[in-house]
């Protein structure tokens, strides 16, 4: 397998699992802000932060901390000066699929083909509240679509592994950046009693970002909080989204691969970290600083991999 | 129905369908034999012309052909005197194109013995033949030609400088973009071999070319190159060319790597130089062309020179070093102002410049709209040059698809046809 293509089809997955979840985020956040009452809204800057894509964002709209509803989604979804753009995203996705399209089965091209046209043909709609539900749903059901032919079309080689290793380590990555995005306040609320009362709707929102809440409720029968969100999303063995759940199946591709010194070292640290990991604790001093570490770890891995694997 | 590829210079590129017309074209079969045995005379020539250009240069020493054509040649390569690739192969693979006259004649209208494409279209074309007519190919008289993939997998394996081992062949192309990225893919998968890019292939102190994988590096024996000459290497030519490989050509003087076609061999891709081929057989060989050339009349010739510039009109005026029908004149369509900026163009660089009689080329029915009718076309067969020599059983039609037009050029509007060489003695 060439170096060149192990990495494209790396970041092939990589960039539909993130539209993915962006979709996702940007789905619960709006649903979300419906159910408030006028004395809270929804601070939509976070979401921009989440996604690493702050100084694009000041450059265009300047810093300040309060930006309409409107500005923040436009810029996740279509802003082309927003390299991390929904749009962008696919494009780019679609784009390297086109470099290693013969060692892809065809439906796979059509499918992210749809998704791309749909994007190309609605996201701009999907500013307007009324669209942006079903656009959004359709493009997690492409992205899905896409993930599905992979599973079921793609021979086991170590090119499919490559895929899954870029998947698996953008679910811990998206996972860590949406707790952190919820972390940093995402609804604000006039008073302190207001606060108390929506901290819970807040990490529901969070698990139904992730598609965990009804996971949630099934294997942990107990009422959402902070702690207990934390413990599943960080956590949990069984469900596919948690963190430790992706380190969990990236060890199991690593031992696949052409072993690299490099590349275990970077795991082993950030499963340790994981590992250590006590959400009491994090609930306590709040959980952002432990996310942009984890997140700090995952970026070391994937510099790990591109050194070891796909150097040149 | 048909296969895409991208035009260039047309604002932005354009991915657009290669027009299949379902109406073969049939040729006989001896009739074939006998053209196949004129292109396995020819490329015998060629390739003994490239390596004397290189080497003693004993056909100028002759004075059979001009020094002084050899000093103007843009497609000469300083770098590759003295070198000596396996076999004494220079050209492994050559598409020729053939037109027929109204006399019927087959004759030869130029070789292009540097990065020719289009056989995976002959292929393609004949997968969707097979489809439309199952009932005629069951008669098994038209002659099959899947075999290309396999006989250009010998062609490239027969170059490993490591014989015995399994050799690790690559083609190398300039990507995503290029007019041709689909037939790089469609030989590569066919043949098995790795399909990469510049970057993917680097060359090592020890003057070894390997390729970047995920287990480490992989050393790579043939290079079947799909980059012309002047990006194939920034080390020797275009220092900011990203498509090649840094050292490649250093690999492959050294003999550590083989590339197909060599570097080089476009020196004889020249629409001057194709004017001397009839006369390299000669010196060569020791033969009588079997396979003559479309007559032709070289600018850098002052009484040649004259004829062109009064028979503008008449004429096809082509450049030296173009190649998909790119800025070539054909005089008996053209307007007084085209006729005189050629005319200003031939005098500035006459060496660049050769014109041609234009033939009333043949034409064969495509499938109009309003049934069928005659458009002209030519033949471009394909011929693989090892220890023997193989050519394709017919080759790629192509087929002008606008009307009195004689440029079938993909680039340029044109179209395609399976090719049959039918076999008229044996009985179904």
């Amino acid at each position: 397998m060439l170096s060149r293509v192990a990495n494209n089809l790396y970041w092939f997955s990589r960039y539909i699992r993130r539209a993915e979840n962006m979709a996702r985020l940007i789905d619960v956040s709006s649903q979300l802000q419906l159910d408030l009452p006028r004395t809270a809204h929804i601070a939509w800057r976070p979401l921009v932060d989440t996604l690493g894509a702050s100084a694009e964002f000041e450059r265009l709209h300047g810093s300040g901390d309060a930006p309409s509803e409107a500005e923040v989604i436009r810029f996740l979804l279509v802003e082309p000066e927003n390299p991390l753009a929904l749009r962008g995203v696919v494009r780019h996705a679609r784009e390297i699929l086109r470099t290693v399209r013969e060692t892809m089965p065809q439906d796979c091209w059509i499918a992210v083909n749809d998704l791309y046209l749909h994007i190309e043909t609605n996201a701009e709609r999907a500013g307007h509240r009324r669209h942006r539900q079903d656009f959004l749903a359709r493009v997690i059901d492409c992205c899905l679509r896409v993930s599905a032919l992979l599973a079921n079309n793609v021979s086991r080689d170590i090119g499919y592994q490559f895929m899954r290793l870029g998947s698996a380590i953008e679910q811990a990555d998206m996972t860590s950046r949406i707790i952190d995005a919820a972390a940093a306040g995402l609804i604000q609320a006039r008073s302190e009693d207001d606060a108390e009362a929506f901290r819970a709707m807040q990490w529901m929102s969070v698990l139904q970002s992730l598609a965990a809440y009804q996971m949630f409720r099934r294997h942990l029968r107990q009422r959402v909080g902070a702690e207990l969100a934390l413990q599943f999303l960080l956590k949990d063995r069984e469900f596919p989204r948690s963190v430790l759940f992706c380190l969990t199946r990236i060890q199991g591709m690593l031992q696949q691969m052409p072993p690299q010194r490099l590349v275990q070292q970077a795991f082993r640290r950030g499963l340790g970290l994981v590992f250590d990991a006590d959400p009491a604790r994090l609930v306590a001093i709040g959980p952002c600083e432990f996310m942009d570490r984890l997140q700090v770890e995952l970026a070391a891995l994937d510099a790990a991999i591109h050194q070891s694997y796909f150097p040149g | 129905m048909g296969i895409t590829f991208t035009v260039y210079s047309e604002g932005r590129n354009v991915d657009r369908t290669l027009p299949f017309d379902l109406i073969p074209r049939v040729i006989e079969r001896r009739e074939w034999e006998r053209t196949a045995a004129g292109l396995r005379q020819r490329m015998q020539a060629l390739n003994l012309f490239i390596g004397d250009i290189y080497g003693e240069q004993r056909i100028v020493k002759a004075k059979v052909f001009p020094r002084a054509l050899l000093k103007d040649s843009v497609n000469f390569r300083e770098q590759c005197v003295g070198v000596k690739p396996p076999l004494g192969v220079w050209a492994h693979i050559c598409g020729s194109d053939l037109v027929r006259d109204g006399d019927g004649t087959l004759y030869a209208l130029e070789d292009n013995l540097r990065i020719p494409s289009g056989v995976s279209y002959m292929i393609e074309n004949r997968m969707v033949a097979k489809k439309v007519f199952p009932e005629l190919f069951e008669t098994s008289a038209i002659r099959p030609v899947d075999d290309y993939p396999a006989q250009l997998y010998d062609t490239l394996a027969a170059l490993s400088p490591r014989p015995g081992d399994t050799p690790v062949i690559a083609l190398l192309t300039p990507g995503i973009y290029n007019s041709a990225y689909f037939e790089h893919c469609f030989l590569a998968q066919s043949m098995g071999i790795e399909l990469v890019e510049g970057g993917d292939l680097f060359v090592g102190d020890d003057d070894i070319c390997y390729m970047r994988t995920v287990y480490g590096p992989k050393r790579v024996d043939v290079v079947y190159r799909r980059v012309d000459d002047s990006f194939l290497d920034p080390e020797v030519f275009h220092p900011d060319s990203v498509l090649g490989v840094r050292g490649l050509i250093r690999s492959w003087r050294a003999g550590k790597v083989a590339l197909a076609n060599a570097p080089g061999a476009g020196v004889a891709d020249d629409k001057v130089v194709f004017t001397y081929v009839p006369k390299m057989i000669k010196y060569y060989l020791g033969e009588e062309p079997i396979l003559p050339n479309v007559p032709s009349y070289l600018c850098h010739d002052a009484k040649e020179r004259a004829y062109v510039l009064d028979h503008l009109d008449k004429l096809v005026v082509k450049p030296a070093n173009e190649s998909g029908g790119y800025g070539m004149l054909v005089g008996p369509r053209s307007t007084k102002r085209q006729r005189d900026q050629f005319r200003r163009l031939i005098e500035a660089d006459p060496r660049n410049y050769m014109a041609q009689p234009t033939l009333s080329l043949s034409t064969a029915p495509i499938l109009g709209d309003k049934g069928p009718e005659p458009r002209h076309l030519d033949l471009r067969p394909f011929i693989l040059s090892r220890e023997d020599v193989y050519v394709t059983t017919g080759g790629l039609t192509r087929v002008a698809m606008k009307k009195n037009s004689l440029v079938v050029n993909s680039s340029q509007g044109g179209g395609a046809k399976d090719t049959w060489v039918v076999d008229l003695e044996e009985t179904a």
